[in-house]
């Protein structure tokens, strides 16, 4: 509701002659120009280049279509000499003084500068390879965790094979088992009928043997003894037949 | 012409205007101020890593309560090493020459350090005047030299640090006008003067660097004891 009167009284002063363009920067609204430049522009990585730590390279190669590679030396040496000679620069004992501390802070930046410089680098180095690390380990695990479900839905689908033989397992021995059953069954249906056949046979042997027994005894029965002592000449009357038979031979 | 040693300690002005409010402010600029980015370039992670370090360092062996000292003696510690070192440059005004600044920063912070013992934990802080294992007969001397010795603390900071680096720059002025001065008469002469003179520098370094510290350290000490 604000927003709406500062932007009524913006346009109202801005149409308001003399003092509108003064206002306009006091009354501009606020947040919608990019001014904030929210995504942080990137800072160069390197700083700028630097001839002899001091000077930008930019400077020489201002100089140089001018005056080529020696023109910003000469320049230095011109400018160097014209303050010496002309006493605006006077040498007294502070320029010993500074000549000793610059050889020392000249050494000191040679010697250590590089290694400082690395020091730097590398607190840098491992901020970003502490989060390179995190970044590369949440990406390992999702990348295993996407092969280890690719895995299991390969495996499901194995899982119809297992199905099937487990399937056919079952089948199979559900049939050896009726089939044992049937020959169980079979077998003692046998045996049954084995023994009514056994039964009978031995009936049938029983009365055979009854009637021979009955024959036999009624045959023995009906011989009179008369008859055993002719049988018995006869035999004895043949026996001496064949063996006068034979005594002749 | 021995009076001119002194004017490089003299407060700066230009045109009746002083700058030695510039000598003190301008030392700041040369710190960039942290940025809100994660990486940052080397200046600023060099200085955010010597900060963590010396803080770390420094307040190791405080408790809790003194750590809320943690950015004044840390700031202390930048402002003193930088005034030092920038004082080596030629034609520079160094302020902690001046007796003035040093009793200023000393003072005030070792009278804070007395006054909060004083204010927690008054026992403790007058326990401190009388070390422990004395015998008996002592107690009454000792109390009194602990004592000055408790007053003579403020004193002895600002003092230390003005006479270490006057004296320091002083030389420095010293063997450079002997070098400079005989240069044309006697050129070897001149030249060892001048390799004393280097060597002097290479001291003088050392020196602002841990007179610095030192100053900051034994606030830290007294402040370790009253908090």
């Amino acid at each position: 509701m604000l927003s709406r009167l500062v932007l009524v009284s913006a346009s109202a002063l801005k149409s308001s002659r003399p003092l509108g363009a003064g206002l306009v920067q006091a009354s501009r609204s606020f947040n919608t120009s990019p001014q904030t430049l929210a995504p942080v522009p990137p800072l160069p990585e390197k700083g700028g280049k630097v001839r002899h730590g001091l000077i930008p390279e930019e400077f020489f190669q201002l100089l140089y279509p001018k005056t080529g590679v020696t023109g910003p030396y000469m320049l230095g040496t011109g400018l160097l000499l014209y303050l010496l000679s002309k006493e605006i620069y006077v040498i007294n004992h502070e320029t010993i003084a500074g000549a000793c501390i610059g050889i020392v802070i000249v050494y000191g930046i040679k010697k250590f500068g590089p290694s400082v410089a690395a020091f730097a680098d590398k607190l840098n180095e491992e901020k970003v390879a502490k989060a390179q690390e995190a970044k590369d380990l949440a990406l390992n695990n999702l990348t295993q965790a996407i092969e280890d479900e690719k895995k299991e839905q390969w495996r499901a689908e194995g899982r119809q094979m297992l199905f099937d033989a487990k399937r056919n397992n079952v089948n199979m021995l559900l049939e050896i088992n009726s089939r044992e059953r049937h020959h169980m069954v079979t077998n003692e249906v046998k045996k049954r009928l084995d023994y009514q056949i056994d039964l009978q046979n031995l009936h049938r042997r029983m009365q055979q043997e009854h009637m021979v027994n009955w024959v036999e005894k009624s045959v023995i029965g009906s011989i009179t003894p008369q008859q055993e002592k002719e049988s018995i000449a006869k035999c004895i009357s043949d026996l001496k037949k064949l063996a006068q038979a034979r005594a002749a031979v | 012409m021995a009076l001119s040693f002194f004017d490089q300690f003299m407060s700066p002005t230009y045109l009746g205007v002083p700058l030695v409010a510039l000598a003190l402010s301008l030392p700041w600029v040369l710190y960039p101020t942290p940025s809100s980015r994660w990486l940052n370039n080397r200046l600023l992670t060099l200085q955010g890593w010597f900060l963590n370090r010396f803080t770390q360092q420094l307040f190791l062996p405080l408790n809790v309560g003194g750590h809320k000292w943690a950015v004044l003696l840390a700031s202390l510690m930048v402002f003193l090493i930088t005034l030092n070192m920038l004082g080596l440059l030629p034609y520079t005004f160094t302020p902690t020459t001046q007796l003035s600044l040093n009793m200023g920063l000393a003072v005030p912070l070792w009278l804070a350090t007395v006054a909060i013992g004083m204010r927690n934990q008054p026992t403790a802080a007058l326990g401190h005047l009388l070390p422990e294992g004395t015998p008996t007969p002592l107690i009454p001397v000792l109390i009194i030299i602990e004592t000055i010795s408790l007053f003579i603390r403020p004193l002895a900071l600002g003092v230390r640090l003005t006479a270490n680096l006057t004296a320091g720059h002083l030389l420095i002025q010293l063997i450079a006008t002997a070098a400079f001065v005989l240069a044309p008469m006697m050129p070897a002469v001149a030249i060892s003067a001048a390799v004393v003179l280097f060597l002097l520098t290479l001291l003088e370094v050392a020196v602002a660097m841990i007179q610095a510290y030192v100053f900051v350290l034994l606030l830290s000490l007294y402040l370790q004891e009253n908090v």
